[in-house]
């Protein structure tokens, strides 16, 4: 496995992890009225998810590199950078696909950090859609 | 738009394989050395999973010796 493609794995996990807890504890925390959904809470939450998310990633791209043989490890070729343009046009539809449907929080009288946390939502779709595509095309072989 | 040979697959078959047995049994990781290619990406383009460019279609047959059509066929 190529070092690219460890990193789109490495990608998947972390920010399902890191970003699936926060939205469970902040959706969690919503529908048990312990949180305010939207509130300074979480604001702290987001900040612990997103430190937690760049020592998750900074490590396991370290080991990545370091399990990964020499001739996995080198520059993009063609054929990582193809995926990497196609992964990331998929990402930018799905995006702006998210993008239009904020219309529905706003309509419904979400305002605010409420707002800013569904915008946050449909980033982490994005980037999780961009890694599964990563994945998919890296073992399809292109 | 991306076109597919008969059996559904990419329509450039090659004959890579040989290639490397015939040069000493080059391995995948050997070829991607002297082309400034991933081995995974060999493997892809041997396996005819993906179509590589013009430029990297020549540095593979140029690695061999062969003139382009040695290497790969268009397949109908």
């Amino acid at each position: 496995m190529s070092f690219r493609e460890k990193s789109a794995w490495i990608t998947l996990v972390s920010v399902l992890v890191c970003f699936g807890a926060y939205f469970v504890e902040l959706f969690g925390g919503l529908a048990s009225s312990h949180h305010h959904f939207g509130g300074l809470g979480s604001v702290h939450l987001l900040l612990v998810a997103t430190v937690a998310l760049v020592a998750l990633q900074v490590t396991l791209n370290l080991v990545a590199a370091w399990t990964t043989p020499k001739d996995g490890r080198g520059p993009a070729d063609e054929r990582e950078r193809q995926i990497q343009w196609r992964s990331h046009t998929i990402g930018y539809h799905v995006l702006m696909v998210l993008a239009l449907l904020l219309f529905a929080p706003a309509f419904f009288g979400h305002r605010g950090l409420e707002m800013a946390n569904f915008a946050l939502l449909a980033v982490v779709i994005a980037a999780l859609t961009v890694a599964v595509a990563q994945i998919v095309m890296f073992r399809r072989g292109a | 738009m991306k076109s597919f040979g008969k059996d559904g697959g990419l329509p450039i078959a090659n004959h890579i394989r040989r290639l490397r047995f015939e040069a000493g049994e080059m391995t995948q990781s050997d070829l991607a050395g002297k082309i400034g290619m991933t081995r995974q990406t060999v493997a892809a383009i041997e396996a005819g999973k993906y179509s590589p460019s013009l430029e990297a279609a020549f540095r593979i047959a140029h690695v061999f010796g062969a003139k382009l059509d040695e290497v790969f066929q268009w397949v109908e």
